[in-house]
């Protein structure tokens, strides 16, 4: 290392900036810019990556009218948006009550909450694995404890295609709710408690306290949560591939899962690019219009 | 939900009681998948499968066994011609009525995902503290652009570039190799350790190398003798982070590996015993595989909620 400082002693701060920023750039345009062009090439291709001698024809957009104009596309959507909605509202509502107890502080509060965060740093495909097991309806203990309170008799979580929609729901749940906490709970310690103390004194019950002091100021941080996890959830492959791997039939196959079966079992390159292209530009265009109304929440 | 309004600093004993009274039953309600994948590790086979779920069950280690082991069945009259088994695992698979064939992948699996995880971690720390260094003290063009850029990276769905990349990897034969797989998890990460490290490297004092440079350290030797020694919490944290991201990667792994650089989150699901998923076994390997994530976790809990946020919310 010494060498190499000595040799770069008489450089000027602007070298130095592009020396150091080069690398990181060079990569992230490499691996992920160049493959999304790529991408955004075939997407206007009949290309099939496994049929390598078979001539590449130009199609245009007949892609992209192909993937809007079909029925199944929009059913897979549904089947995400079902997934997205559900999955941030119970994390929502759960994650911000236990940050609100959480944030009594009790003895033993920071060993709890790192207790609690530990599902979500798990492998989300290894937690699907498991859950399988959990979701047994023969020897599963999640359907055991189930029948324990209410005997449903025998009932299968992941193979039925009314209840696995929801069993994805409930995994993600229980995997992510701490996420939402944790960001919650960093926005219920930026409150100043002179804020209260000041309500106090105009006598203010608890609840106007909560809806005015205590939920404004904890709503931007909730949003930003959500943020992450909707566009995650919009993504989600890992842990449904493993969970239910998009079955019974299709009743859980999301956009990913979907375009991985289009991509990679059944090889059409050029549309499946195209389907990409489409989600992609839906995440970045929610995402977008997200920001734009979290910052004017956050302003006013 | 009325109380909950109350500043923490004044809330009353009782509720104070009931609050860590639902945590308490939150947290042992929701450790109860893993602690029962841990328990099921330690079951035999038919113990697994048995209804209602055994809760007491006598402890085995023929999930271990059988996660390192490929093991075939035999005939009682072939088994009893064999001479007595040297070790005690053998002698676990002889009174299952099978042999030991040879190890399994799961250990060449587990290995990988080390390589990989550690390789991607430095590499993706050592440029992402640089660039984080020029993007947190130099003016920089468009720094702003730059940083949403490098931000939206992780917005594409992993399998939207998974088919390009994976082109391209057989073009230049890095399908299905470690390198391969350390230059993508790498890039990955970048996004992480540019946002974490530049939000660390701001909470350095420019005072530091300003004072050394006036001591006659050039710029370059200010950066590594001052401030990353500075940084080190934060590059540590960093460090943990990306090689969390690198062990529980999934769908590029499943996508890109097969025989040679496959990591452990693809093999561990297809670990199958006799007649069906080997639920100990899988609950040996997934135990195995957890374990070193919630030590970091524990390791990592101040930092926790900057990492999750790429640096947006800090405590």
């Amino acid at each position: 290392m010494k060498s190499a400082v000595k040799k770069f002693k008489g450089l000027s701060d602007k070298a130095i900036a592009w020396i150091f920023i080069a690398p990181t750039l060079i990569l992230l345009l490499a691996i992920n810019i160049y493959p999304l062009i790529y991408a955004i090439r075939m997407s206007f291709t009949n290309f099939y990556a496994n049929k390598i001698g078979r001539e590449v024809k130009f199609v245009g957009l007949k892609n992209y009218k192909k993937i809007l104009g079909k029925e199944e596309i929009w059913e897979k959507m549904q089947i995400t948006a079902h997934f997205v909605c559900w999955t941030l509202v119970i994390q929502a509502l759960i994650g911000l009550g236990l940050a609100l107890l959480l944030n009594k502080k009790f003895k033993g509060n920071e060993l709890l909450t790192t207790l609690i965060v530990l599902p979500m740093m798990l492998s989300p495909a290894v937690v699907g694995v498991f859950w399988t097991y959990l979701y047994n309806p023969q020897v599963g203990l999640f359907n055991y404890v189930v029948n324990f309170f209410y005997d449903f008799g025998i009932f299968d979580m992941i193979g039925s295609s009314t209840l696995a929609p929801w069993s994805i729901v409930i995994v993600d749940t229980w995997m992510w709710t701490p996420f939402t906490m944790l960001i919650c709970l960093a926005g219920l310690r930026s409150i100043p408690n002179y804020l209260y103390e000041a309500a106090e004194v105009d006598r203010a019950s608890k609840w106007q306290q909560f809806i005015h002091i205590t939920l404004p100021s904890v709503l931007p941080f909730l949003l930003l949560a959500l943020l992450f996890r909707g566009i995650e959830n919009f993504k989600m492959f890992d842990l449904v591939a493993e969970l239910t791997s998009g079955g019974p039939g299709s009743a859980t196959e999301l956009a990913s899962i979907n375009l991985k079966r289009e991509a990679f079992e059944k090889w059409k390159t050029g549309y499946s690019s195209a389907f990409a292209v489409i989600l992609f530009v839906t995440i970045f265009g929610f995402g977008n219009v997200y920001v734009k109304v979290m910052n004017k929440i956050k302003d006013r | 939900m009325m109380d909950t309004s109350r500043s923490p600093s004044e809330a009353s004993g009782f509720s104070r009681k009931l609050a860590a009274t639902i945590i308490i039953v939150y947290m042992v309600v929701t450790l109860i998948p893993i602690s029962w994948m841990v328990a099921t590790s330690f079951k035999s086979v038919d113990s697994a499968i048995s209804y209602p779920p055994e809760v007491f069950f006598e402890p085995s280690l023929e999930g271990y066994v059988n996660l390192f082991t490929n093991r075939s069945r035999q005939p009682k009259d072939y088994l009893d011609s064999l001479p007595p088994p040297d070790t005690w695992y053998e002698e676990l698979v002889r009174s299952r009525e099978m042999v030991i064939t040879g190890p399994s992948k799961f250990l060449p699996r587990y290995s990988n995902s080390l390589i990989i995880g550690f390789g991607a971690t430095f590499f993706s720390v050592f440029l992402g503290s640089l660039a984080a260094y020029a993007l947190s003290r130099f003016k920089v063009p468009l720094k702003d652009d730059l940083l949403f850029f490098i931000l939206s990276t992780r917005m594409f769905p992993p399998i939207a570039v998974a088919v390009p990349i994976f082109i391209m990897y057989r073009k230049l034969g890095l399908g299905d190799t470690h390198v391969g797989m350390i230059i993508l998890y790498t890039v990955v990460n970048l996004s992480l350790s540019v946002w974490l490290l530049k939000g660390f490297m701001d909470e350095i004092p420019r005072e530091y190398e300003e004072a050394a440079m006036i001591d006659g350290y050039s710029r370059m030797q200010a950066f590594f003798k001052v401030v990353l020694p500075q940084a080190t919490t934060g590059i540590a944290a960093t460090a943990i982070f990306c090689m969390i991201f690198s062990w529980n990667e999934y769908a590029f792994a499943v996508l890109l590996t097969q025989f040679n650089a496959q990591t452990a989150p693809p093999f561990i699901p297809t670990i199958i015993g006799e007649g069906g998923l080997d639920w100990p076994a899988i609950g040996a390997g997934t135990t195995l595989f957890l374990i070193p994530v919630m030590i970091f976790t524990v390791v990592l809990r101040k930092h926790l909620l900057r990492g999750i946020t790429f640096g947006a919310v800090r405590k």
